[in-house]
């Protein structure tokens, strides 16, 4: 699914967030990135989401060369990923149905299909009771829950999370944790930056420790 | 279509939420648009008016007040040979001051008060026009200029010409001015655009990063500066629309007098659906270029 080979990524010659990284996910698989601050983990899901490119080496996801993608092929493979942050980035203007049907609808798809697929992922995430509300109305969790089930809007093989619990209490973030692990269960594969390794051992899947740019452990 | 209508939507949206912003920006269009309609509209009149001259143009042989009437004849003959002319009539003096008391009837006061009457007689000349374009009429006039009991020949076409140059000058100057105009007009549409995006950063990177089209991240922002431009433009036909008929309610007789009978007339609807466009398209040019990166 995802293979990075001898991946460097620099903003110049001496500092690397990268440096001559490989590593290789397989379909379904559900991996832990980890690592303290300024290890890379963040650089290599930006490079994963062709929010960057890589200064050496090659990354390819799918079978797509990341490094070669031109502009359309991007938003092609874009429609393909889908992304999680800690902070949320719900737009505060619309409701939960509409931040989750927003993704569908930025793509054409026809209102009547957005609508259907909106509620069925909320659904899933169990916030259907929700979907009237607004994000500020929402506790950090339940925020987290409807960008989960934005993500999963289009169906995307590959789901990408940027430290996703940063910013809940332990119970809430194994509450998210379990969530991603049941849309990994689905054939999803899971990308999960975070540096709580506590949280990796509860979970208990394979992780790859990064610290200045460099792989460390693989276990 | 459904990028269209994703993008008129939030173009409408986004033009509500900035509402003083907005206006600016419509006003800088609308200032923009209402110098080009004004120039516009008295630019059409103007060449009309000259464009009939053109067609009928005369020239005017002045006698001095002791000329013979053998002296009209002789010029009177070599006109009626030259081939070139189309018509003549003759002017006397006592004509020449009742037409001046007619024509200029405020101003009949001041030709009485003058000692005798000081309008020359005159023949007035209607050239053929084909013979003329060749420069027949004017090799005409050098020669009539010399006969004698001849004070002065007036030829229409060399001041209709100059006036044509005047008006080209004025019109060049006044589409500089407009281009300039336009130009604010895109920047503070660009600004206007610019905010709108600020505000919708959030929105914009997760369109950005779902792998929307460009129809839909940037369709909004070129919708919001057309809308804009489209707003400017009919603001700025209404305020032309206006300024001609206060100027027709006020002036509207010495304006048809001065245009030699043509009431001035209002731009016509081609013109009118042009202007709208030329909004829309600098609305639109500064909503694409702030929403280029």
């Amino acid at each position: 699914m995802i293979e990075a080979r001898n991946l460097s990524k620099s903003y110049d010659r001496e500092v690397y967030a990268l440096r001559d990284m490989s590593l290789t996910v397989d379909k379904g698989e559900f991996v832990f990135l980890t690592g303290p601050s300024g290890a890379g983990k963040s650089t290599f899901l930006r490079l994963l989401l062709v929010k960057e490119r890589a200064s050496d080496g090659e990354i390819s996801v799918n079978g797509h060369n990341l490094s070669t993608l031109s502009r359309s092929e991007v938003q092609e493979y874009r429609r393909g990923v889908g992304f999680i942050f800690q902070d949320f980035k719900l737009i505060p203007t619309r409701t939960v149905f509409e931040n989750v049907a927003f993704v569908s609808e930025v793509l054409g798809v026809p209102p009547a299909q957005q609508q259907r697929r909106a509620f069925q992922v909320l659904k899933w995430v169990g916030l259907q009771h929700r979907m009237h509300a607004y994000p500020r109305e929402l506790s950090g969790g339940e925020q987290q829950r409807i960008a989960i089930a934005r993500a999963l809007m289009n169906d995307p093989p590959l789901v990408i999370a940027d430290e996703p619990t940063g910013n809940l209490d332990p119970d809430l973030s194994l509450e998210i944790m379990n969530l991603l692990r049941e849309v990994n269960a689905g054939g999803t594969t899971v990308l999960v930056a975070t540096h709580d390794r506590e949280l990796i051992r509860l979970v208990g899947r394979r992780s790859v420790t990064l610290d200045h740019g460099r792989i460390v452990e693989m276990s | 279509m459904r990028a269209l209508e994703y993008a008129f939507r939030h173009a409408w949206a986004g033009l509500w939420r900035s509402k003083v912003a907005t206006v600016c920006a419509v006003l800088a269009i609308a200032l923009a648009t209402s110098v080009l309609g004004g120039l516009m509209l008295v630019s059409a009149n103007v060449e009309q008016v000259l464009g009939r001259w053109r067609d009928g143009a005369e020239f005017s042989v002045f006698f001095r007040d002791d000329a013979t009437s053998e002296q009209r004849g002789v010029v009177e003959g070599v006109l009626d040979q030259s081939g070139v002319v189309g018509g003549r009539a003759f002017v006397s003096k006592d004509e020449a001051l009742v037409r001046f008391r007619r024509e200029f009837a405020e101003l009949a006061s001041l030709a009485s008060e003058l000692p005798g009457n000081p309008f020359p007689a005159s023949l007035e000349v209607r050239l053929l026009v084909a013979p003329d374009a060749d420069g027949a009429g004017e090799t005409l006039l050098r020669r009539v200029a010399t006969l004698p009991g001849v004070s002065d020949v007036r030829y229409d076409r060399v001041w209709l010409e100059r006036v044509g140059r005047g008006l080209e000058t004025i019109r060049g100057i006044g589409f500089g001015l407009v281009l300039l105009l336009a130009a604010a007009a895109a920047v503070t549409v660009a600004s206007v655009v610019r905010l709108g995006m600020q505000a919708r950063r959030d929105e914009i990177e997760i369109m950005d990063l779902v792998g929307a089209s460009a129809a839909y991240v940037r369709g909004p922002f070129v919708a919001e500066g057309l809308l804009q431009g489209g707003a400017g433009a009919c603001i700025a036909l209404v305020v032309v629309l206006v300024g001609y008929r206060t100027g027709m309610a006020l002036w509207g007789e010495s304006l048809t007098v001065a245009f030699d009978g043509l009431a001035p007339r209002f731009l016509s609807l081609g013109v009118c659906s042009a202007i709208v466009l030329g909004g829309m398209l600098v609305g639109s040019l500064g909503g694409a270029i702030a929403s280029r990166r």
